[in-house]
């Protein structure tokens, strides 16, 4: 849906030009700026469809969240299973690339994780929030891929990424990545490069692979999901200082790579940007915690390297962008 | 000029719009994407609060005169860096910052001493509007757009349900104190307004565009869409100003259809940056739609069999109006 134009250069030409309202018209219609009538129809369509399918398995959600007791535990596990029965067989009925296959597809996904929760509910298995969060990203893999569709595979790289925060962040004992990382001395830094890595390997994989389940949005959900983790890591690495070198090498090394290989693919500036957010916000935690706040001067340090960086970083993208632009149309 | 703003003027030119003499515009810095905005506004939004502790602690303003001297210098001082700036990023993104601070140091210069949360907000809204008129810039007037908004959220709620001191206003109202003429009422004329004029804006685009009105109307449009998607819980009658810890365990009642009514608001808005292709804010759209849902789950008590009944009503009816839809659009327009 991107024009050929944004707004802000539509305002100038207009503005240039002294368009009256017919000629803004003609600019918008020229610059593909206004959905066409069909185009109009067919968002609707989605945005109520998806809406629907949302709100379905919110339901589902909600359903078991509610633990209703007028139903038997056999009751509420054969409601359940009879949905993911459902799914799976309008699944096989109207595979995907059909629209009726990848929604049936997203709500198996989503009854997946309702069936583990149910699980844990009835048989009280003391699992910690992030064993379900983690079991069903595993189990509900193979669905996300047969539904090919970005909306599951974001869904998810979500649920992926609520189990790394739930681990790395509150580091509960038990369970599979306990037994990975629990015999070593957990240092929460350290810990929170797994998440900043994993989340890289795939935008990675999926710049190199491109498929259309995982669009460029939802590879920027990626990109994201991984700087978020890699500001945590490499501030907690400033705060916390036996682990600061190699966090922040890690985070550094991350920034590099991804850096590079977007300069390289000159498609996407948006994995730029996050690396140049990530870095203004770890330089400011960096100035504030180096200089120990010893006195008021300190806060002006952090207020010009705020608006220093990010003034370069406009800067920068903005005429990257315009580059890239400007190449990949000639 | 890139080449695709070439094809469009040559597009304006076929049509005779535009004078074959007429040099085409020079776009210095016009190509900036949402998230470099978002990460300028954040960045200078910081830099902003961290300037006035820095100034507030050098200079140790404890008078209300002292700090609206300070606050119309920080404000006259980003004016005019506005109007020198050309292509210079830092003299902007200072005069931002400047800006910020300028106007929280004059906003608590006019208001330490006040008690009214209805004034408090009328007067923060005159500010932020007095900011969207006067600062040359656009950045500067989306963020006072977004914060005029979100101060006309609580002039209506503070006049709909004045209060009576500072603590009420992180207290869910409690059933009994709720009236609800005075919710529905309060709701429309939050909303209706904003509603309205973004639906104005969008569908007469053409005609604002073709006008210096412009400068002012598409800052205007992205915070009224802003807050259109993600404000709606600061007008749910048990939540208000927080995002509603401590209306856990009210129980169910109609009150809690409220964050649907968000959810609503927040699809408005979606549709609308789509008639704009406005990607940034669609996404923004869907996430605060998904914030909502969250809300929805967690708020009001522990009836949540009604709210599965009333998310599965609601799933049926909108893949059935989907499915209509579908039905009426022509087979060569499928997708």
């Amino acid at each position: 849906m991107q024009p050929k134009l944004t707004r802000f250069e539509l305002d100038r030409l207009a503005e240039h030009y002294k368009l009256d309202p017919p000629g803004v018209d003609v600019l918008l219609e020229a610059s593909e700026a206004k959905p066409t009538a069909p185009e109009i129809h067919r968002f609707l369509m989605r945005m109520l469809g998806v809406g629907g399918l949302i709100s379905l398995a919110a339901s589902l959600v909600f359903f078991v969240a509610a633990n209703w007791s007028r139903l038997a535990v056999f009751g509420r596990f054969g409601l359940l299973e009879l949905v993911l029965l459902g799914c799976a067989l309008v699944a096989i009925l109207k595979p995907p690339s059909a629209t009726l296959g990848r929604a049936a597809l997203f709500l198996a996904f989503v009854t997946t994780g309702a069936l583990l929760a149910l699980f844990g509910q009835t048989y009280q298995t003391g699992a910690d929030v992030y064993e379900l969060f983690l079991t069903w990203t595993l189990l509900g893999l193979p669905i996300a891929i047969l539904g090919n569709w970005s909306v599951t595979s974001a869904a998810w790289l979500l649920v992926l990424n609520v189990a790394l925060m739930l681990f790395c962040g509150w580091q509960p004992i038990g369970g599979l990545l306990w037994a990975v990382f629990g015999g070593q001395p957990r240092q929460p830094a350290l810990l929170l490069l797994v998440p900043t890595w994993l989340n890289i390997i795939l935008w990675f994989v999926f710049e190199g692979f491109r498929v259309e389940a995982v669009p460029g949005w939802v590879r920027r959900l990626a990109i994201s999901c991984a700087f978020g983790f890699g500001s945590w890591a490499a501030i907690l690495g400033i705060v916390d200082s036996p682990s600061s070198a190699l966090a922040v090498t890690g985070v550094l090394l991350a920034m590099a790579l991804v850096a590079f290989h977007s300069r390289e693919k000159r498609q996407d500036i948006y994995p730029l940007a996050v690396v140049f957010g990530s870095a203004i916000l770890i330089g400011v935690v960096f100035i504030g915690h180096t200089m120990e706040f010893r006195d008021e001067g300190v806060l002006l340090v952090m207020a010009i390297w705020l608006i220093g960086t990010s003034a370069f970083a406009a800067k920068f993208l903005a005429s990257t962008a315009r580059d890239w632009r400007e190449g990949s149309a000639a | 000029m890139s080449a695709s703003s070439l094809a469009v003027i040559e597009a304006l030119r076929a049509r005779g719009l535009v004078p074959s003499d007429l040099e085409p515009p020079v776009f210095d810095e016009s190509h900036r994407p949402w998230f470099v905005s978002l990460m300028l506004g954040a960045a200078g939004w910081l830099a902003g609060i961290l300037l006035l502790v820095f100034i507030g602690i050098t200079f140790k303003p404890d008078d209300s005169v002292t700090l609206i001297v300070l606050g119309l210098v920080g404000m006259v001082g980003a004016w005019a860096m506005y109007r020198a700036e050309s292509d210079n990023a830092f003299l902007g993104q200072l005069a931002l910052s400047l800006s910020i601070a300028g106007q929280i140091s004059l906003a608590i210069g006019l208001l330490q001493d006040v008690n009214s949360e209805l004034l408090i907000a009328v007067v923060l809204l005159v500010l932020q509007l007095g900011v969207l008129v006067v600062m040359p810039d656009r950045t500067a007037r989306t963020i006072a757009a977004l914060f005029a908004c979100i101060a006309w959220t609580y002039v209506v709620r503070f006049a709909t349900f004045p209060q009576s001191d500072w603590d009420d206003w992180f207290e869910p109202l409690q059933d009994g104190e709720l009236s609800s003429a005075r919710v529905v009422v309060g709701w429309l004329a939050t909303w209706t307004p904003l509603v309205g004029f973004a639906a104005w804006l969008v569908n007469r685009e053409p005609d604002w565009m073709s006008k210096p009105l412009r400068d002012y109307l598409r800052p205007a449009l992205s915070g009224v869409l802003i807050t259109v998607a993600a404000g709606g819980f600061a007008t749910e009658p048990l939540v208000m100003a927080t995002l509603g810890p401590g209306s856990m365990g009210v129980d169910l009642g109609w009150w809690s259809l409220f964050p649907l009514l968000s959810i609503a608001l927040a699809a408005f808005a979606a549709w609308c940056a789509f008639r704009l292709r406005n990607l940034g804010l669609l996404g923004l759209a869907i996430a605060a739609s998904l914030v909502h849902l969250g809300r929805f789950y967690y708020l009001f008590g522990t009836s949540l069999m009604w709210k599965s009944a009333i998310m599965l009503g609601m799933g049926m009816l909108l893949i059935a109006a989907a499915y209509l839809l579908r039905k009426r659009l022509p087979a060569e327009d499928a997708p």
